[in-house]
């Protein structure tokens, strides 16, 4: 069980592997965005690494990055045209970021490294924990760009409105751009001084 | 003429592809050591786009998009196969990648030797397939246009891994804390980076 | 390892090229009526958005559409004729445009003098966020409300989006505020209007 959850935390493959920032924080202005995309990923992860499993035996080596290709691929169009059918609005907002699961070093490196050479069930939950965990940093961010920029979670105004009649205002520079890099950067401190001080 | 170079030059500097879309984040902060070969990666970057991009583009224009294929039989008109671009845009950029590799690998051993180690990387890198997407998003005129907008993406791309680069190389001799270091720090002057970038928005 | 003979590589791409095309297909066609339902109910919401219902609920904005509007035709482009919430009668037009990253696109109703704007809605592709995606906030579209598309000889000016204190010679009744910060976007909008308007 423990070797699962290692993706959450200490092997968290945002912080540590640097793995799939890519398409990662350009979806993190808002928290519904972030959530879906979380889901989506973890959805594809998980399915891809199942099915690469399950035929792991019969894949020869030489094509296997084309099949691997071939399979997250389809998995992505497949999640791409039902979020459109189900959740349009979000669809609208997360636009080209879901096609580019596919290029997302995090879902391709797990099939490398793990669901080639292990069993379906663990490949499957291997591919749903490293899902989450990314997912994860990316909730996190979201959480605090919408709080702070936006000054709604979810869409749905939190911050008192007394607040804003005492002077309090929306930090714009959180919905730009640069300040999930930077937000990120502060996750990647806690994270490294909790390992230090773990020594 | 002149909204080619508009194109161009927002690639470049306000749609840049790291600090505005975070696209190609992971060979960015991997191969930024040093200057010189991150100038590489940033060459063969620029190169693979504009090879790809604007192929692309006629695969979108003539075979994909909403009433594409009527130029076959009119019949044809209402297919709509839009849904298959992620699938055979990534099949493509994985294609000509290894082409050029071989083509590279043949006619010039020198730039082979400069470019060689780049290209497999370069295949996953989502600024490649990123471009290619906010192309078919951007319904650009001509392939012109779709190629003045590669090479302004892939411009934009190489002036940020080599300013970063340039910084991570001073960077050697600052005092950081240390569980600051290599990683978030990394994080956080692209962030910094970005903001001054942000100061383009009004061009 | 095991070695793989040529054609059981062949063989095996060309079985997987057609698993994945069957199954995307099949998805495809599964999923389209459901995708062009929201297409429809998302339009729906925005153009009665814009005839003053406020923000209608999904499940019924479709069917309160049909309700009150019926389809018609402006000079061959898409125009509905609507019922406002307020009991008078509006016409909707569709405009297009260009903002400045991609297409930018909108629903006019105009009062039942054909000049006076009763609503407006816009909604955009990619412009910028927290700058150009200004323009489908309630700030910028009441700013239209009121507004005329003729100056006072009856003539077409359409509604221009200018910055405040330029063009000092186009009477108040016929511009709004541009969007500070966000010049070509608000260009795109002047721009689509006078366009879209003009088609008499």
């Amino acid at each position: 069980m423990r070797k699962y959850l290692g993706p959450l935390s200490k092997d968290n493959p945002i912080l540590v592997q640097i793995l799939g920032v890519c398409s990662a924080l350009a979806v993190t202005a808002q928290l519904k965005p972030a959530v879906v995309m979380t889901l989506s990923v973890m959805v594809v992860c998980a399915v891809a690494n199942l099915v690469i499993s399950l035929i792991r035996n019969t894949i020869p080596p030489r094509i296997r990055i084309i099949v691997q290709l071939l399979v997250v691929s389809t998995l992505v169009i497949v999640v791409d045209q039902v979020l459109q059918a189900v959740v349009y609005d979000v669809s609208k907002m997360l636009s080209v970021f879901v096609g580019l699961i596919i290029t997302n070093c995090i879902i391709m490196g797990r099939l490398e490294a793990f669901a080639l050479s292990h069993k379906p069930i663990p490949s499957f939950i291997d591919g749903l924990m490293n899902g989450a965990g990314y997912g994860l940093v990316l909730v996190i961010v979201a959480f605090f760009r919408e709080l702070l920029g936006s000054g709604t979670l979810w869409n749905y105004p939190v911050i008192p409105s007394a607040f804003y009649e005492a002077g309090y205002m929306n930090n714009g520079l959180m919905i730009l751009p640069p300040m999930a890099l930077i937000l990120v950067g502060t996750l990647v401190w806690i994270q490294n001084s909790k390992k230090i001080n773990a020594k | 003429m002149r909204e080619l170079t508009d194109i161009f030059v927002r690639s470049v500097f306000i749609d840049n592809m790291v600090f505005a879309y975070f696209l190609g984040m992971c060979s960015y902060l991997a191969v930024s050591k040093n200057v010189k070969t991150a100038f590489g990666l940033g060459i063969a970057v620029c190169f693979v786009l504009a090879v790809t991009v604007p192929v692309n583009y006629l695969i979108d224009k003539y075979l994909l998009q909403e009433g594409a294929l009527a130029w076959l039989s009119p019949e044809m008109a209402n297919v709509d196969l839009s849904y298959l671009s992620l699938i055979l845009f990534i099949a493509i950029i994985a294609g000509i990648v290894q082409l050029l590799e071989m083509v590279i690998e043949k006619l010039s051993p020198v730039l082979y030797q400069a470019l060689g180690i780049f290209l497999p990387l370069i295949a996953v890198n989502c600024a490649i397939l990123g471009a290619s997407l906010f192309m078919q998003e951007k319904h650009f005129p001509t392939v012109a246009h779709s190629f003045s907008y590669a090479m302004g993406s892939g411009v934009g791309w190489l002036l940020a891994i080599v300013a970063f680069a340039a910084i991570r190389e001073r960077l050697k001799y600052s005092n950081i804390p240390q569980p600051l270091q290599e990683k978030g720090i990394a994080y956080i002057i692209t962030g910094l980076l970005g903001i001054g970038f942000m100061a383009f928005l009004g061009i | 390892m095991k070695e793989f003979s040529n054609r059981y590589i062949f063989l095996y791409i060309t079985l997987l090229v057609v698993v994945t095309a069957v199954l995307l297909t099949g998805v495809h066609i599964g999923l389209k009526p459901r995708q062009e339902a929201n297409q429809q109910i998302e339009k729906a919401q925005q153009i009665l958005r814009a005839a003053g219902y406020g923000d209608v609920e999904k499940t019924v904005a479709a069917e309160k559409f049909s309700s009150v509007a019926t389809r018609t035709e402006r000079n061959g482009h898409e125009a509905y004729t609507i019922q406002c919430a307020d009991g008078t009668e509006g016409t909707v037009i569709r405009v297009n445009g260009k903002g400045l990253w991609g297409p930018i696109w909108g629903y006019v109703v105009l009062a039942d003098d054909q000049a006076t704007i009763k609503g407006i809605v816009f909604s955009h592709k990619s412009e910028t966020p927290g700058l150009g995606d200004k323009i489908t906030q309630d700030k910028f579209t009441s700013s239209f409300i009121g507004k005329k598309i003729v100056d006072k000889n009856g003539n077409f000016v359409s509604v221009r989006v200018l910055q405040k204190g330029k063009e000092n010679n186009i009477a108040e009744e016929n511009r709004v505020d541009a969007i500070s910060g966000a010049t070509l976007t608000s260009k795109g909008v002047d721009a689509m209007l006078r366009n879209c308007l003009n088609e008499k």
